[in-house]
Formats: structure tokens, C-alpha cells, sequence
């Protein structure tokens, strides 16, 4: 699992830049925050043993999703839009004292009943070994899957048709 | 030097987690609100892989694959949705927009 | 098995005539209004099927009497159905028909009068546009009419008594639209006037029954007499009204309230006031209600009194009670036969004084039974419907002559002709040519060559009543006036007096009508009535000349010997047959005897003769000297007027306002009694405590709840109106949290999520 001291310097790494990715004025730069994020839970991913997740989240995320991402905001030129403390006082205090309370009752729980006992073994979790399991045992959801891909892809053309119209 | 368990993995994840639920909470671009959803499923993503690594068990990783590809669909239209919105609105601040209003 | 079992069919035959005229008398009988006539088919049906009904019903009042005969005269009750029963007061009212010899001779008169005069209507009607309804009424007359005298209880007859009253109600108003120049119903007022004065009397009478029922606890004819004979022997009091009395007291009262009650039914003073006025109802009426049947009912429940009023004369004659009201009722009933007598001097109505002779005539049957010739009563009642059914019938005759001799002359106005001279004593000077009344005796005359068997009859009737010999009212007159002389002779000198009076207006009344020249043109041209009317004034002055073998006193007297004999099965007279259903008591040592009724001859020549002097001389004194030269006409005076001394004092008598003087006095007073009564009889009972708090209380209380509480606040309220508010409240409070805001949403799902994993990972790990 890694040394301690490349989890950490990692971990600030992420947090930091999740931290930059919320508090950024400017949206193409809370968008470079979260591909960086993205690219270090990849580093972690490939610590962890699963060098076909890591690779996917860098492609498909890093790359698929957040090149998305950044086309609409220059395509909207919404950069500057909105800043932080929206909404009211007592939306923001609520919300803060509850993402306080998640964590104390998140740390309770790690801490409290210490780790449960794991299996040390290394798995093989290759390209090959990931395919084969997904294709033996996920194969109907794999197809559901696809489905699910290709109504999203007729929701956005159907959006943009009507909008077309209009 | 403590040795990195499962727990730190999981601590890690949980404060993405949180950051990801403060920012969906507290901005009101509802783009950036969008990449914060997208963090907080990347922050359970991590604790899968986490597991998948701590138990020594392939499925955990091939659920992460399954969210990635959900949340590329959900990406696909929701992004959609926010042009459209700011197509009849000129506007993606998420305050000014209440059609739903009971 | 009960030998008169068949006596139902005396009520059932009445019945079916009624249904049959009410349901379906308009679908014969069709009033065409332009020809004034009715389709004649369709009357007949009408009118025979009503006479048939009257006829049947006489047949079964036939019979009665012969199974009366072959069953020895024995009493005998026929239960119909049970009517009230009040367990707990050991009070039984059954709706039974009583047979005796009193009840069939009064059945006898009622149908079989009854069917002459419906016979004769047939004529008398003919085109009236309410033909079918007559004839309903007539029948449903002589149903409560037979109900009356059928009745083996109290109030089984006060049902007949009050419907009688109703149908006496509905025929004096029959032509109830008819108006006269001011534009009053006198008709219908006429009606109501009857109705009302008759309450009086009915509310005696229910008084009297509460009284009996109280002290004796029935109302059944033969436990009443039994229990009451029982309790006076045995000296039993009573507390009424914080009173304590004797048997002999309640009696006194009793019989002084079925008094008042006759006097309203049977028109004695003071009540007398309705009948002459009752005259505005077509002729059959006069005659089978107003002359023949209903209004002896009066006299008719004195008679079957007779036991109770036994007891207060012995009381009376003892000294214990001081209201003798025996006595009472003779002094009453010959008041008022020479009043009415006096009275019909001076009316011109060919109907209105055979009213007021009627009156005089009840007055001397109530004389009779209040002094206890209950046999002389009811044979002058027997008689007298004979003979002054016979006379109306013939009035109506005339009446319906004159009316056609006005008719061929032309001056066809109905509505002028019909209606009735009320006030014909207040203007008679003015009485003119242009308001023809085909009653009014003064534009009559010489109708003896015009309609010669309506004379005949007319003639028969009038010496009948004015009891010339051998015709029936001798006999019974006689009869009476017989027992005046020995017992009262007070009561004798009054009706004396008043049997002079009905010779002299019954002579006027011959000569005005009959005789002289016409003075009228239509009295000129009357015309004789078809046969269908006369037929049945033949029969009836047949009856008129034998009926006073009914009861002749040489018969009698040779039955008294007869009955010593055979006490039992003895019939040869009216005083024999009635001895089986009447009483007489006596006071001796042991306590009360009855006494038989038979008593030695009761003609006794002297009264006899010196009745009958007066009667013709009166009679003659009226047609050849007083109105023998001058028949009145309507613009002459009438000549009694000018004889001296006696003319001017009877007219000054006559025209008192004894009308207002009843409505004013009377009527008022009984309001007074009546008022009093009510209120005492409340607080004696607790009736409006029990009514006002405890049952209407507690019923509106209950009924307010359900509809308030229950209905309104529970159902309504709570559960339909509530489901309403209470989800419009809910939503309005919901509503609030669709802000439609993506962050609240976003917050109440991220609070779920926190509370949901404090449980999960901190509770149930």
C-alpha cells in the first residue's frame, strides 16, 4: 500500500487541490483543480493495485469528462460566474457544521473499531484479468451499461434538437 | 513511520468526500457545483479501490468501472441540461433558478 | 254463535256506497256547464247506488229487529275489533256494535227515513253539478249516523256523533260558493256557525266521558250502568279536584254535561242557535239530518242514559244532590219548545219555521226523557221523523216547483234565486221583485191547484204535527203532555203553550202556501214534482197517519196487564219493546228497584181532549181568522202584527237578538270554562310539566345534539370538513419547503445522509 510518506505527501496533494477546486473564483481554474485531483486518486489507484482503474480515470476523466467540462464553460463564458457563501447565513453555517459532523462520524467509525482483517494477497488485476471478470460475471450490466450510454447520448441530441427549434 | 492502512485510505476518501459536499453546498455555479458532484464520486471511487486492495477482491474495482461510465452519461446530459438552462436564462446561477418552487 | 253476527253490514253497506261515489262518482256523473245539467245515465248510477246502499242497510236493520223477536228482546253485542286497550289501566275500548231494542228502533228510523229521503234526492238534485258528492255525503252521513246508534260505548258513539256533526257540516255547506249581495258565503257560514256552536256540545260530552271513566273506569254502556248502580248502592266518594262527592254527584255532573252536549246536537237553549241557520243546505238535508236523525242524537244518548239519570233523580228526590238534572232537562227542552214555537210565527222561509218547529218538536222529546218518559220520547221521535221529514220533503217539493214556475217565466238568474234570505226580518218592507226567493211563503199562494199531491201530503204532515187525531203526533204529543200533567206541571203549562204555537203556525203556513190566490207569477206556474219525489212524500204520509199505532195507549194499557204475566217476550208496542233496554229505579229500604216501565194507561182523556181543543182551535183560529182574510204579501204586513196585544209582544220576542245575545254571553262564557278546565286539568295531571320538560325537553335536547353535536361538529366537522383543513394546513406547510431552490434540496439530502450514517456507523454498529 505504499509508504507513509508518499501517502501522505500524496493525500495533501489531493485535498489541496480539492480544496482549490471549491474555493476557486474563476471556473477553468476549479477545473484544473480536479483534473489534478483526478490525476493523483489515478497515482493512488495504480498504488493500490488496480492499474486498469487508473488508467481509465485518467483517460475517461482527466480526459473525457473534464475536456467537457472545460469546452462548456468557454463555451458559456461562465468563468467568473457566482463565488462562494451563496444562499443564506443559515444555509452556510448548516452545511459546514454538517460536513464537521460527516467527518467526526466518519473518523469515529475508522477509529474506533481499528481494521478489519484483510487478505495481504496481491490479486491479479491486469487488463486481462479485469476483462475476463467483467465479462464472466458483469456481462448483463455491462450491456445495461451500454444502453444507459446510449440514451444519454439521445437525451443531449433530443435537449439540443428542441432548443434548435425554439 | 506508521504503516498506511486501509483506514488512512478511507479517512482520505472521506474528506474528499466532505469537500466535494461543501462545495455542492456552498457555490452557486452550477458548474462548479456540477465538478463537485463529480469529486464526491471520485471520493468513493478511492474507497473502493481501497477495499478491492484491502480484501484482495476484483470486484470493487469493477464497480469503480461501472461509476465511471454513469458518471460520464450523467456528465454528458447534465452539461446539456446547464447549456440549455443558460440558453433560456442567461444565467447558471442556481439561486435564480426556482421553477420548481411548490 | 251470535244471531245478529250480520249487524256489520249496517256500517259496511253505508261504506261502500260512500267509496263508491267518492272514487267514482265524477266518472258518471259529468256536469256540463253549458247545458246546466248532468249526463242523466250517469245520475242514476249515482243517486241508486246510494238509495240501494240506504236500502240494504235498512233491510239489515230489519233483520236485527226480527232476530231481536225470535231471541227474546235479549241484548246483544257484536265485537267488531279491539280499538284502545291501556293494559295498565284495566281500560278496554272495543269497537263493538250493541243490538238491543233502543238501538234498532233508532237503526230503523235512521235507514229507513234515510232511504226515502235518498230516494227522493234523486229528483231533488237532479242537475246540481256536486250530484255525486251529495250523495257521498249523504251516505257518509248515515254511516257515523249508524255508528251513533250502534255504538256499544261511549266513545265509539262520540265517533259517530262527531262524524254525524261533520257531515252535517259538509251538506249545510254544500253550495258553499254561493254568495249573497254584500258577498258573503252564507252557506259555508252557515256551516261553520253549525260546527262551532256543536263544539260546545262535544266538549261537554268529553268532559262527561272523562268523568266516567275516572270514577267508574270504563266507557262500555253496560259495565257503565252496571258499576254505576253498584257503587251508588255501596256509598262510594270520590276526590275530584279536591272535592270529595258521591257517585250521585259525578252522576249530576255528567248527566248535566251529556245534557249540554244534546243541547248542542239536538238545538235546545242555549245552543239552539245553529239550526234554523242549518237550513241553508239543500231540502233532503233539512229533512234526514237537520229533521229526522241527527239532530235526535241528543235525545237518543239521554235515553241511553236513562240508568245514569235514574240514579240522580233518586239522588235529587232524596235531597243529597242539589243539581237535579232530570229536572234540568225537561225544563230545558220545554223552554225551548215554546221559544222555537213563538219564534217561527214570524218567519216567512217556508224552511225556516219548519227549523224552529223542529226545534220546538226536540224540546218536547228532551222534556219527555228528562222527565223519564224515555218511551214517550222516543216515540214522539219516531213520529216526528216521520211526519217533518215528510214536511221538509214537501217544502222542497214547493220550493222546487215555484222554482220551475220562476224558471218558465223566464228570469232564469240562478245566483239571485238560490241564494238565501238571511235577513229577510230586517228589510221585509223592502223585499222586492227583483230578489226572488223561491222560499219565502209571501210569494206563494193557491198552490193547491197547482201541485194537488204535494198538498195532500203537506196537509198530512202539518196536522200530524200539529197533533190532530188520529195522525201520529196526536198520539205522541199526547203521550208526552200525559206525563207532563203527572209529574211536572210546570213543564206541562210550557208545552201546553208551545203545542198551541205549532197548530197556529202550521195553519199559517197551510194558508200562506196552499191557499188564496197566487201572488207571485211563478207561484202561478209552479209545477207539480216529477215521481220520484212525490213517491217517497206518499210513503212518508202514509207512516205520518199510522204511525201512532207504534204506541197506542189501549195497547199499552192492556200490555201492563200482559206483563205481570209474562215479564218476558211481551211486544205489542213501542212502550214494550223499548222496556227491554230502558230502566226506572226507586229508592226503597233495600237501596234501588227497577221498576218496570210499563205503567197503567197513559192516556188520560181530559189532557187528551183539551190538547187536542187547543190544537184545532189554534189551527182554525190561524187559517180562517187571523190570516183568513189578508194573506200576507211582501209589501203587507204580516196580519198577526195587528192583532192586539199579543201580535206586537210576539214579534218584539221573536226579533231579539238572540244571536248576538248567544255570542256574546255564551259563547264567551264556555271560552271562559273551557280556558279554566284546561288549565286545571293540566296542573291536575302535571300535563305540561311532563309535556314541556320531560318529553319535549328532552326530545328537542336530543334532537339538537344529534343535529348540532353529532351531525354538524362531528361528522360534518370533524370528519369531512377536518380531512379538508387538515390536509390544506399540511400542505400550506409543506409548500413552505418547495423553495424550488437545488441547495435546500441538496441540504435536506446531505442531512438525511449525515443522520443516516451517525446511525448506522455510531447506533447499530
Amino acid at each position: 500500500m505504499g509508504s507513509f510518506l508518499v501517502f501522505a505527501i500524496l493525500a495533501v496533494l489531493a485535498i489541496g487541490s480539492a480544496v482549490g477546486m471549491v474555493l476557486s473564483r474563476n471556473a477553468i481554474h476549479s477545473a484544473l483543480f480536479l483534473i489534478g485531483t483526478m490525476a493523483i486518486l489515478a497515482v493512488f489507484y495504480v498504488l493500490l493495485n488496480a492499474p486498469f482503474v487508473a488508467m481509465v480515470q485518467v483517460a475517461v476523466y482527466a480526459g473525457a469528462i473534464m475536456v467537457l467540462f472545460l469546452f462548456v464553460i468557454m463555451l458559456l463564458g461562465a468563468e467568473r460566474l457566482g463565488g462562494i457563501g451563496a444562499g443564506s447565513r443559515w444555509q452556510i453555517g448548516l452545511a459546514m457544521a454538517l460536513g464537521v459532523a460527516l467527518l467526526v462520524i466518519l473518523g469515529i467509525a475508522l477509529f474506533r473499531g481499528g481494521a478489519t482483517a484483510g487478505n495481504p494477497e496481491v490479486i491479479d488485476a491486469g487488463p486481462a484479468a479485469f476483462g475476463l471478470r467483467l465479462f464472466e460475471a458483469y456481462v448483463l450490466p455491462f450491456e445495461v451499461t451500454s444502453i444507459l450510454l446510449l440514451v444519454a447520448m439521445i437525451g443531449v441530441i433530443v435537449l439540443r434538437t428542441r432548443e434548435g427549434k425554439k | 513511520m506508521p504503516e498506511v492502512t486501509i483506514n488512512w485510505y478511507l479517512a482520505l476518501s472521506a474528506v474528499l468526500f466532505t469537500i466535494g459536499a461543501l462545495g455542492v453546498l456552498g457555490r452557486r455555479n452550477a458548474l462548479i457545483i456540477f465538478m463537485s458532484i463529480e469529486l464526491m464520486l471520485n471520493a468513493a471511487n478511492l474507497a473502493f479501490v481501497a477495499l478491492a486492495r484491502h480484501l484482495g477482491d476484483l470486484n470493487g474495482q469493477i464497480f469503480v468501472f461501472f461509476v465511471m461510465t454513469v458518471a460520464a452519461a450523467e456528465v454528458a446530459v447534465g452539461l446539456a441540461l446547464i447549456v440549455a438552462i443558460f440558453r433560456t436564462k442567461a444565467s447558471i446561477n442556481i439561486d435564480e433558478i426556482n421553477i420548481l418552487k411548490g | 254463535m251470535n244471531v245478529y253476527g250480520f249487524a256489520p253490514l249496517l256500517l259496511i253497506f253505508p261504506a261502500i256506497g260512500v267509496l263508491f261515489n267518492a272514487l267514482l262518482g265524477h266518472r258518471f256523473v259529468r256536469p256540463d256547464p253549458e247545458a246546466a245539467h248532468n249526463d242523466a245515465a250517469g245520475e242514476k248510477w249515482s243517486g241508486w247506488v246510494a238509495s240501494v246502499m240506504a236500502l240494504a242497510s235498512f233491510t239489515v236493520a230489519v233483520g236485527l229487529f226480527f232476530a231481536l223477536i225470535g231471541n227474546d228482546f235479549h241484548m246483544g253485542t257484536v265485537p267488531l275489533f279491539d280499538w284502545i286497550r291501556i293494559p295498565s289501566a284495566d281500560f278496554n275500548v272495543p269497537w263493538a256494535m250493541q243490538v238491543d231494542t233502543l238501538s234498532v228502533t233508532m237503526m230503523l228510523v235512521v235507514a229507513g227515513v234515510g232511504s226515502v229521503i235518498h230516494i227522493y234526492a234523486i229528483g231533488y238534485m237532479h242537475g246540481d253539478k256536486g250530484f255525486a258528492r251529495f250523495f257521498a255525503y249523504m251516505n257518509l252521513f248515515l254511516f257515523f249516523m249508524l255508528i251513533l246508534v250502534s255504538a256499544n260505548n261511549y266513545l265509539m258513539l262520540f265517533v259517530g256523533w262527531e262524524g254525524v256533526g261533520l257531515c252535517s257540516y259538509l251538506l249545510i255547506g254544500f253550495w258553499f260558493d254561493e254568495v249573497d249581495e254584500e258577498g258573503k258565503a252564507v252557506n259555508a257560514n252557515a256551516a261553520r256557525k253549525a260546527f262551532v256552536v256543536n263544539r260546545i256540545g262535544d266538549f261537554a260530552v268529553i268532559v262527561a266521558m272523562i268523568l266516567l271513566f275516572w270514577t267508574l273506569g270504563s266507557l262500555e254502556f253496560e259495565s257503565v250502568f252496571s258499576s254505576a248502580v253498584e257503587l251508588f248502592e255501596e256509598g262510594q266518594r270520590f276526590t275530584i279536584l279536591g272535592q270529595s262527592v258521591t257517585i250521585g254527584g259525578v252522576l249530576a255532573v255528567v248527566t248535566t254535561l251529556f245534557l249540554i252536549g244534546a243541547a248542542g246536537k239536538s238545538a235546545q237553549i242555549p245552543l239552539y242557535v245553529w239550526l234554523p241557520d242549518a237550513m241553508a243546505g239543500p231540502t233532503p238535508v233539512s229533512a234526514l239530518i237537520h229533521a229526522a236523525t241527527m239532530v235526535t242524537s241528543g235525545i237518543y244518548l239521554i235515553a241511553r242514559s236513562n240508568v245514569l239519570y235514574e240514579i240522580v233523580r233518586v239522588v235529587a228526590e232524596e235531597g243529597s244532590v242539589w243539581l237535579a238534572s232530570p229536572t234540568l232537562v225537561a225544563y230545558v227542552g220545554a223552554a225551548t219548545a215554546l221559544l222555537a214555537g213563538i219564534i217561527a210565527f214570524t218567519r216567512f222561509d217556508i224552511k225556516k219555521v219548519l227549523a224552529y218547529s223542529t226545534v220546538s218538536q226536540l224540546g218536547f222529546m228532551i222534556a219527555a226523557v228528562g222527565m223519564g218518559a224515555y218511551v214517550a220520547g222516543m216515540f214522539h221521535l219516531v213520529t216526528h221523523a216521520f211526519f217533518k221529514a215528510l214536511l221538509f220533503l214537501s217544502a222542497g217539493s214547493v220550493i222546487h216547483g215555484v222554482e220551475h214556475g220562476h224558471h218558465h217565466l223566464g228570469h232564469d238568474d240562478r245566483e239571485e234565486e238560490a241564494h238565501e234570505e238571511a235577513h229577510e226580518e230586517a228589510h221585509e218592507e223592502a223585499h222586492g221583485e227583483e230578489a226572488f226567493d223561491p222560499q219565502d211563503m209571501r210569494v206563494m199562494g193557491g198552490l193547491r191547484r197547482r201541485m194537488p199531491t204535494t198538498y195532500w201530503v203537506y196537509l198530512i204532515g202539518a196536522l200530524a204535527l200539529s197533533g190532530i187525531f188520529p195522525l201520529a203526533g196526536f198520539w205522541s204529543k199526547d203521550e208526552i203532555l200525559a206525563h207532563a200533567n203527572q209529574h211536572n206541571v210546570g213543564v206541562y203549562i210550557l208545552l201546553t203553550l208551545a203545542a198551541i204555537c205549532t197548530a197556529f203556525y202550521m195553519g199559517r203556513q197551510i194558508k200562506l202556501v196552499f191557499f188564496g190566490e197566487p201572488r207571485h207569477e211563478a207561484a202561478e206556474h209552479a209545477v207539480e214534482s216529477p215521481p220520484i219525489m212525490t213517491t217517497p212524500l206518499i210513503i212518508l204520509a202514509a207512516l205520518a197517519v199510522v204511525g201512532g199505532a207504534l204506541n197506542l195507549p189501549f195497547l199499552t194499557a192492556g200490555m201492563a196487564e200482559a206483563a205481570h204475566n209474562h215479564p218476558e217476550g211481551i211486544f205489542l208496542a213501542l212502550e214494550g219493546w223499548l222496556e227491554h233496554s230502558l230502566a226506572a229505579f226507586e229508592l226503597s229500604e233495600e237501596g234501588i228497584v227497577n221498576l218496570p216501565l210499563i205503567e197503567p194507561p197513559a192516556l188520560k182523556p181530559l189532557v187528551a181532549g183539551l190538547s187536542l181543543l187547543f190544537a184545532v182551535g189554534s189551527f182554525v183560529l190561524a187559517f180562517y181568522v187571523v190570516y183568513g182574510r189578508r194573506p200576507e204579501t211582501a209589501e203587507e204586513r204580516d196580519p198577526m202584527r195587528d192583532v192586539p196585544v199579543i201580535g206586537p209582544a210576539i214579534w218584539a220576542f221573536a226579533v231579539l237578538p238572540l244571536n248576538t245575545l248567544f255570542m256574546d254571553y255564551v259563547v264567551p262564557a264556555f271560552n271562559r270554562a273551557a280556558d279554566w278546565l284546561a288549565h286545571a286539568v293540566d296542573w291536575t295531571f302535571w300535563h305540561d310539566f311532563v309535556h314541556d320538560n320531560v318529553i319535549r325537553d328532552v326530545f328537542v335536547g336530543f334532537a339538537n345534539f344529534t343535529s348540532d353535536v353529532l351531525d354538524k361538529k362531528g361528522l360534518d366537522g370533524a370528519l369531512v370538513e377536518g380531512t379538508a383543513y387538515l390536509t390544506r394546513y399540511l400542505a400550506e406547510g409543506i409548500r413552505l419547503t418547495q423553495t424550488g431552490y437545488v441547495r435546500n434540496y441538496a441540504l435536506g439530502l446531505f442531512l438525511g445522509v449525515v443522520a443516516l450514517l451517525a446511525y448506522f456507523l455510531l447506533m447499530a454498529g
